[in-house]
């Protein structure tokens, strides 16, 4: 490990932040094993009812694989969306880049109660012309969610590409290397950090989304967010905090799981 | 009844090509062929009617279930016709965006009466068939052209009794911070707040409209600093309580139930001084399943026994004045509209509420935000 | 030819499914209830406009203040740490993700409120007598939005970080240059593209929120995208939306133009 280390202020900051970033788990990791039916912290007994719930009740099981279903087509559309067109930016410098940047951004500017009006007026409109992308499918909810996140893939790949050096594609320019083997050769492997940390957020920002998709759906495509939704003039099951309980293991267990193979081949460690 | 008859062909159509009779080019032929149909019948919406289905739009959490077991189940075994519940929430805007597009997905709203009203002045609902619908059923000075009034409840004062030995008793009460020691809440969309706080500066209930708004703001706005938190959601307004946020709350009568029988009477509720609101349901124009199968939904939801077992399911006071009869004796303290509960409340004025409630809220918003 | 090819997808894309009904529905700004900008004067003549407006800045920009400048450290942690402390640092940024807004939003209110967890722990500390007041108010909307989004400005960071060349910040070592110095004037200057898409990212974020202030501000802090969204929803009046989200979108422009152009940042 050489360049720079964090200095004891540094870590003290940063151990607070992770910190405050995990305190919220003091609260929800009690209230998913409460035995009551909504979200409370347990007072007397504990319970698995909502863990068993999560199992036994399909409409969860369907949530998760709609969510995750959604998620993904969405995070692959938006990455690849993205690194084409920030590369286009990047290498080609057309004229109107700003405009077009700010088309890229406009999703991410505008109000999301607006997107979410604009989105279901695109999505009634298409459902007239086709059976695949419709309003209440899920097709229809994933390219809804491209749209909300992809500007934030963009950010986050203009961010990495502002820190490629522009001398090396210029060298490969200059000895004649067609435009595919640049981006194949040069660009890309540069930026692979990036595309994997847009393909991340894409696909978090969709499995959380619910403005829009409150808005594009209806009694078919029910997200696990929608689902969650569903009760908040009521009570929230608390449900939702065993499966975040869930999820969190479930995340807990891929980092160490990643350490431990990184160990094995030392090689290959970062 | 022309499109009924439409939808009658494409869904002989649809059952053709599910069958395999049809190839799906003979069947878009068949629908080209209906005139001007094509889009209609591969959209989202003519489909649930051709499988003989129709949605409902409420708010959501227990809302889905009550409903669907108090009307949706014998509604479906009556006609044949299954009524989905999704749960998103019919906000104005929603539905006018709805019912704007021309072919709705939506057939009924669960709205309130002055919304219904609005949207259908421009010519979003359908008007209330009352052919139909009995309005016989209903209480008198509730009745709309565009909403069928299909339940109600209150606005009331809920407090946590550990805290005070003699219970509120009025709204001057709620507003008399050294009376009655604590933090209050009260709504954050205004509903029932501006009343509220004209009676308790001593308006009495018959002259209440048109609201004195600013003398409603006045008060609340003096009295702000008492006011822990605006609740905007039943869950929120009950957890207040739960979690002694705040000792005092004017919440719904549903929410101040749970929390009654919750805590076992920790938490109390007084009518005394309560707000009555009606709850409506719409049907949207040029809703999916047609007007009369949405009218016959309404006229089902009628029946003084569906309308008890809502009561039993969420503690909404029936519609139907017929029903209060059939709530057995010891809820009968819960249910908002029964007499003895009626006569110590002040319905909301729908009418006042479809003029004024935009600018009312805006100012209501100005004046807690500030 | 390739300029188009890799141009057009996301263009064309976002022109059909978002710019065009996009347009139909600002178009009401100006068109509804009539022709003309009396939307536009009536936006901008109400004070709860104003004051909502505000209060947005206000906490908006205290929040990717913070919530830049904690997440800085953390991702350097993240970064170059130890194998131990990375692990531990990355759980800290991965793991928020999965708690939906919801389960966060209940969390704090049973850490926060008055009689939360941390008050209980401080009153039987004997740090407090009067239990301190830390949600349903700005102060609890500013903690809940920093939770939400300092994972969200690590990424940016991280990107800019891990592209950081070592071999300067070893050539400055070995001219003899103090600890200090080399972070503040070699490597944040390096990461400054990171610094400003990782800002970019959070402000722009932050105004959209609605859902937390809602429910930790105690319904007291209302921000513009609650407005917005009660004019749309809960009373509608999409003229008036579509102005007042028309303002905002062209100050948020122009915010962010100035803000590449003042960190020299060329994101092209």
């Amino acid at each position: 490990m050489t360049g720079l280390r964090p200095g004891p202020f540094a870590t003290a900051l940063a151990a607070m932040t992770a910190v405050f970033l995990l305190l919220p788990l003091l609260a929800v990791i009690p209230v998913s094993f409460t035995p009551k039916r909504f979200l409370s912290l347990p007072k007397d007994s504990l319970s698995l009812r909502h863990y068993q719930a999560l199992w036994t009740k399909p409409e969860w099981g369907d949530a998760i694989a709609l969510s995750l279903q959604v998620g993904v087509t969405a995070a692959i559309l938006s990455t690849l969306l993205a690194t084409a067109f920030c590369m286009g930016l990047w290498m080609m410098r057309p004229r109107f880049a700003g405009v077009m940047a700010g088309l890229a951004l406009l999703p991410m500017v505008a109000p999301p109660v607006v997107s979410a009006l604009t989105l279901y007026y695109f999505l009634r409109t298409v459902s007239n012309w086709n059976s695949l992308v419709v309003y209440d499918g899920w097709l229809g909810v994933a390219v809804a969610h491209t749209v909300m996140v992809v500007p934030y893939a963009v950010v986050i790949i203009m961010v990495a590409l502002s820190q490629v050096d522009r001398k090396i594609d210029l060298a490969a320019r200059s000895m004649g290397a067609p435009v595919w083997t640049r981006i194949f050769a040069v660009i890309l492997p540069n930026i692979r950090f990036g595309m994997v940390s847009a393909f991340l957020l894409s696909f978090v920002l969709s499995w959380d989304e619910i403005g829009v998709t409150l808005f594009v759906t209806s009694i078919k495509a029910i997200t696990l967010p929608r689902r969650m939704w569903m009760g908040l003039r009521d009570n929230v099951d608390p449900a939702v905090a065993a499966l975040s309980v869930v999820l969190i293991v479930l995340v807990t267990i891929v980092i160490l799981g990643r350490l431990i193979w990184q160990n094995r081949s030392p090689r290959n460690s970062r | 009844m022309h499109k009924h008859f439409q939808q009658d062909q494409v869904m002989m159509l649809k059952e053709k090509l599910k069958s395999g009779e049809l190839s799906r080019r003979g069947f878009l032929q068949g629908l080209a062929l209906l005139g001007g149909t094509s889009a209609l019948g591969l959209s989202a919406g003519s489909a649930y009617a051709a499988d003989k289905e129709m949605v409902f739009v409420n708010w959501g959490g227990d809302a889905i279930e009550a409903m669907s077991e108090a009307f949706g189940k014998g509604y479906a075994a009556e006609t044949g016709v299954k009524v989905l519940y999704d749960g998103s929430g019919p906000l104005e805007g929603s539905i006018k965006a709805q019912a704007e597009s021309g072919n709705p997905t939506w057939d009924l709203v669960d709205c309130d009466p002055f919304s219904g009203q609005a949207l259908g002045k421009l010519g979003l609902m359908r008007p209330i068939d009352w052919e139909i619908v009995d309005p016989g059923k209903l209480r008198d000075g509730f009745q709309w052209d565009y909403a069928a009034n299909s339940y109600f409840y209150s606005y009331v004062i809920a407090y946590d009794k550990t805290k005070y030995d003699t219970p509120p008793t009025s709204m001057a009460d709620f507003f008399d911070a050294e009376k009655f020691p604590g933090k209050r809440a009260l709504y954050k969309w205004g509903v029932g707040m501006w009343e509220a706080a004209l009676l308790a500066d001593g308006v009495a209930p018959e002259d209440l409209y048109p609201l004195d708004m600013d003398r409603a703001h006045a008060k609340i706005a003096g009295f702000k600093e008492h006011i822990g938190a605006y609740w905007g959601g039943g869950a929120e307004s009950q957890s207040l309580l739960l979690n002694g946020d705040v000792s005092m709350a004017i919440i719904w009568n549903t929410r101040a139930m749970l929390l009654d029988r919750d805590t076992e009477g920790e938490v109390a509720m007084t009518w005394a001084e309560g707000i009555i609101a009606p709850g409506s349901t719409g049907v949207l124009a040029n809703n999916p399943a047609g007007g009369k199968a949405a009218m016959e939904y309404i006229a089902y939801s009628q029946a003084p026994e569906a309308q008890a077992k809502l009561f039993a399911l969420l503690g909404n006071g029936p519609a139907n004045p017929a029903a209060d009869a059939l709530i057995p004796d010891e809820d009968k303290f819960y249910n908002p509209v029964d007499p003895k509960n009626f006569a110590q409340q002040t319905p909301l004025d729908m009418a006042w509420y479809e003029e004024n409630y935009g600018a009312a809220l805006d100012a209501y918003l100005g004046v807690i935000s500030a | 030819m390739s300029r188009l090819l890799l141009l057009s997808p996301l263009l064309l894309f976002l022109g059909l499914a978002y710019l065009l009904p996009l347009s139909g529905v600002m178009l009401q700004s100006v068109t509804t209830p009539e022709p003309g900008l009396q939307n536009y004067s009536a936006a901008l003549g109400d004070p709860l406009v104003w004051s909502v407006i505000w209060r947005t800045l206000r906490v908006c920009l205290c929040v990717t203040v913070l919530a830049v400048v904690l997440a800085y450290p953390l991702t350097l942690l993240w970064l170059k740490g130890n194998t131990a402390t990375r692990v531990l640092v990355e759980l800290a940024i991965m793991i928020p993700f999965w708690l939906s807004v919801l389960s966060r939003a209940f969390g704090w209110l049973s850490l926060l409120s008055n009689r939360g967890l941390i008050n209980s722990w401080l009153q039987s500390l004997g740090i407090i007598a009067e239990p301190l007041t830390m949600v349903r108010n700005e102060f609890g909307v500013v903690i809940g939005m920093m939770h939400f989004l300092i994972p969200f400005a690590v990424f940016p960071l991280a990107s800019a970080m891990r592209s950081v060349d070592d071999r300067v910040i070893l050539a400055a070592r070995g001219m003899g240059a103090s600890r200090m110095r080399i972070f503040w004037q070699i490597f944040v200057p390096m990461t400054k593209s990171g610094i400003v898409g990782a800002a970019l990212l959070v402000f722009v974020f932050s105004l959209g929120f609605y859902i937390v202030p809602t429910l930790l501000g105690g319904g007291r802090s209302v921000m513009i995208a609650e407005l917005i969204y009660l004019r749309i929803f809960q009373i509608p009046n999409w003229g008036l939306a579509a102005a007042l989200s028309a303002l905002l979108m062209v100050s948020i422009g122009a915010f962010l133009v100035a803000l590449i152009k003042r960190a020299g940042v060329s994101t092209t």
